[in-house]
């Protein structure tokens, strides 16, 4: 299908967004206080200490900031199938020309352009001025890090994507995306920087894709891996992407055959 | 004193004047600019206990407003309403208990539960006495023919068969009067008429009062013996249905049907509504244009493949009435 | 009196019934609110596991902390959830059917609909939470013990319902609300999960005098517990939730009133 309709579909996204600014301004403010909720957490944790198992305070404000920051422009929108299976459209949705899952994704860049240049840059300014955040480590490090925050949002949506996918079968999946929410943020570092888990929890994460999301590219950021090991954790973010986008569409191909549709 | 006396009520909305953009909104978060806009202006009317009645009336006319004062969930800015003795926006709990109000596009039953569930919950809200519930469930289950969905979840019924249990559901408590508002909107044909029976089978039965307010003109031909139309906030037809066929007794309507695709020129004295490219229907009093006359014009102009000529329909009336400020 | 007990009942059945339609969906969801507000609490446990207090405050403390905020609204929710959804309620036209019926208006948004799954959701959170703590944090139970704690749990379900009953009430002049509940109840809320006096004076001053959080479950925390902290605050606000519980209520039933009069006759 034609490139330009999946733009014109993210223009369209991205301009229906703009459409809600009160919830908007709302939005920012609520992503502030979440962050200013740790850091001040952390910054009595901290007392007058300097750093605690060789990180920093302001490792720690870093990780936040990019998290927080990461997840407000990355949101996939987990009811993008379920809704349409919910109120019966998925029928015609599946006639259109446009592959459904191209539209899946085309929607959600559009709405991240959109969080990128009004949620996160406004956040990010706030946090910079007010906390003290670290400069990345390097050029390279930014540029990798622009690299591992997008995987890490192809990692982010492809758990989405799975996980609407049972919609098929559940039809009513609030409950399933509830904990997959508590799993990516406790998991992810979005809530406490992986550094702090307890050494048996970093074992257990290496077999779940969740701190490929956010924490591999704070580490690239910070400047914590050496060439190897980010090329390593890349690759990481790559396989998991690709593991989770093939089992989530076995199901698609499964689901589409069952289509149940509810609503009369 | 009549069983509904309406007396010049008035009813103006404020209507907020949004601003746009973000300091528009701010703005109008704390200090809004609103505008009035009249929608009832000084009607009147009275109604004896077990008419029909008929409200009619284009969108916006201020119809729904003149129900909800009617059913106590509005004041009105001026004049009163009575009902039975009683105010209804007055004396809310002990009024609505005597009423029964249908909205065909909002039900009012449990979506997830069977129908039963929700009766048994109104019998419980209306505090109706355990044999007067058994007696109206069993009259409303076998008129209505409900017994085969009575168990069954709402959201698995047919409109139609929602559509019963919902006006089911308004008579419960045995209400003196029902206000039904779109009651038959988008029921099949058959459902239509199941419904239209009941409902003039307990008016002449239970002498219930009861007022529709529709745009289906044939529920109202087939049910109320009166009609009140409703135009821009004022009352300007009240009587009945033949009264306003005999307003416009000479009016006439000719459907002409073409061989090729036509839009007829406009001809005076004649309005001309294009049904679609080979059918037009021309509406014309009889006494200022003679239909000889016309039917040669056509005739002789167009290609012409068939014409029938009858009265005009109600819709055709009605709508030709609320063009016009006021009727006789 | 009796049919008024007796609708209540029938309310009740229903909505139970409403909900456990969807049966596995019925306890997948207790268990996801459950795990979704247990987040917080376990993201601090791992915290703690590392640093070991949060401004003197252990980890059963932090617990008992938490405890009380759940427990409050997962009683509060039973009866409050109406309000909590007043806005769909106002949009979607059954507020006018509420006016149809022959009780009182408050009466049919507060016992119509009990979001069960929230309740059972938040309260088991935090009664499991009061378990594990409870015995670890030194507390003697005894008569006024006892006593504080059912009247101050009582005075934060109060507190939370009053502002609840406030944005509900907001539906009526205002399209939307969502955001602004956001906001102000669960944004403000996310702070209560920690001792406030981490936090700088201008958010202190919002969690006890704006949106008084600190008086459900920090105040009366400290009432048991009489952490350090406690010193920079008046030790009178200790004792001070019900009062607050019944004041918030009050006005927001008062404003409640006066608007369902403007509903009336604004038109809608």
């Amino acid at each position: 299908m034609r490139l330009g309709a999946y733009f014109a579909y993210a223009k369209k996204t991205f301009l229906g967004k703009s459409a809600y600014r009160f919830d908007h301004l709302m939005g920012i403010l609520s992503t502030v206080l979440q962050f200013f909720i740790f850091y001040e957490i952390y910054r009595a944790l901290y007392g007058t200490g300097k750093s605690v198992d060789g990180i920093t305070m302001s490792m720690v404000t870093t990780n936040f900031v990019l998290s927080l920051g990461l997840s407000t422009i990355f949101s996939p929108n987990d009811y993008f199938l379920p809704g349409r299976i919910w109120d019966g459209s998925i029928s015609t949705e599946l006639l259109r020309p446009m592959s459904f899952k191209g539209r899946m994704i085309a929607e959600n860049v559009g709405e991240s352009f959109f969080n990128l240049l009004f949620k996160f840059i406004p956040v990010l300014l706030i946090a910079i001025f007010t906390t003290g955040m670290e400069k990345p480590a390097g050029a390279q490090n930014m540029v990798l890090f622009v690299v591992s925050s997008i995987l890490g949002y192809g990692v982010l949506f492809t758990i989405s994507f799975l996980v609407q996918m049972t919609a098929f079968w559940l039809i009513n999946i609030w409950s399933l995306i509830t904990i997959k929410d508590v799993l990516v943020n406790v998991l992810s570092g979005k809530m406490i920087p992986l550094w702090f888990m307890p050494v048996w929890m970093i074992g257990v994460l290496k077999f779940t894709p969740f701190a490929s999301i956010y924490f591999t590219p704070v580490e690239i950021y910070l400047g914590q891996l050496s060439g190897r090991e980010t090329l390593i954790k890349c690759l990481v973010q790559i396989v998991w992407i690709v593991i989770i986008f093939l089992i989530g569409n076995v199901l698609w191909n499964k689901g589409q055959k069952k289509l149940v549709v509810q609503g009369g | 004193m009549s069983f509904i006396e309406v007396d010049n009520i008035c009813k103006k909305y404020k209507v907020s004047k949004r601003k746009s953009g973000i300091p528009g909104m701010v703005a109008n978060l704390f200090a809004p600019k609103f505008e009035d806009k009249e929608a009832v202006k000084n009607i009147s009317f009275s109604i004896d206990k077990g008419e029909m009645v008929g409200f009619v009336g284009p969108n916006g006319a201020g119809k729904s407003t003149t129900i909800k004062m009617l059913s106590g969930i509005l004041y009105p800015d001026s004049g009163s309403i009575s009902v039975g003795g009683t105010i209804p926006y007055k004396q809310r709990k002990e009024y609505v208990g005597r009423i029964g109000v249908v909205f065909g596009q909002k039900s009012q039953l449990q979506w997830d539960l069977p129908v039963i569930d929700s009766f048994e919950l109104l019998k419980a809200i209306y505090s109706v006495p355990d044999d007067v519930y058994k007696k109206n469930l069993d009259r409303y289950t076998e008129l209505l023919d409900m017994s085969k969905f009575l168990k069954q979840p709402v959201r698995q019924l047919s409109l139609g068969q929602r559509m019963r249990a919902d006006i089911a559901a308004a008579l419960l408590h045995s209400p003196e009067i029902v206000f039904f508002d779109e009651p038959t909107i988008g029921v099949d044909v058959v459902g239509k008429e199941n419904i239209r029976n009941f409902i003039r089978e307990l008016n002449a039965e239970d002498k219930v009062t009861m007022l529709f307010t529709t745009h289906d003109m044939q529920d109202i031909e087939k049910t109320c013996n009166r009609l009140i139309i409703i135009n821009k906030g004022s009352k300007i037809y009240d009587g009945t249905l033949d009264g306003v066929r005999k307003l416009h007794g000479s009016s006439r309507q000719l459907d002409v049907f073409f061989a090729n695709e036509v839009s007829v020129s406009p001809i005076p004295n004649v309005e001309i509504e294009e049904v679609d490219k080979r059918h037009s229907q021309l509406i014309f009093d009889g006494k200022k244009v003679h239909i000889n006359d016309l039917m040669s014009h056509l005739l002789s102009t167009y290609n012409v493949k068939d014409m029938s000529i009858a009265e005009p329909d109600i819709d055709s009336i009605i709508r030709k009435i609320y063009s016009k400020e006021k009727v006789a | 009196m009796g049919d008024t007990l007796h609708l209540i009942t029938v309310y009740s059945k229903t909505t139970a019934k409403a909900w456990f339609q969807y049966r596995v969906d019925a306890f997948l969801r207790s268990l996801a609110v459950f795990l979704r507000e247990a987040t917080g609490i376990i993201v601090i446990y791992f915290t703690l596991l590392k640093f070991d207090t949060l401004s003197g405050w252990n980890i059963y403390e932090m617990l008992f902390l938490f405890s009380l905020l759940f427990l409050t609204y997962g009683i509060m929710i039973i009866f409050f959830t109406g309000l909590r959804d007043f806005g769909k309620t106002v949009r979607d036209g059954s507020f006018d059917r509420f006016m149809l019926r022959p009780r009182g208006l408050l009466f049919q948004i507060l016992f119509a609909n009990a979001d069960w799954f929230a309740a059972i959701g938040h309260g088991g959170l935090g009664i499991t939470l009061f378990i594990l703590s409870a015995g670890k944090v030194g507390i003697k139970w005894s008569g006024a013990n006892i006593c504080y704690y059912l009247i101050t749990v009582a005075g934060g379900v109060l507190i939370q319902g009053a502002v609840f009953l406030f944005i509900a009430t907001l539906n009526i002049y205002l399209l939307q609300t969502d955001s602004l509940k956001e906001m102000l109840y669960w944004d403000m809320r996310k702070f209560a999960g920690y001792p406030i006096s981490i936090f700088n004076k201008f958010i202190q001053t919002l969690m006890i005098y704006v949106m008084p959080f600190a008086f459900v479950n920090y105040f009366p925390a400290q009432y048991f517990l009489r952490k350090e902290d406690m010193a920079a605050y008046p030790e009178v606000y200790i004792y001070l939730t019900p009062v607050v519980g019944i004041a918030m209520y009050i006005l927001a039933y008062l404003f409640w009133r006066y608007s369902i009069r403007f509903y009336k006759s604004s038109g809608n």
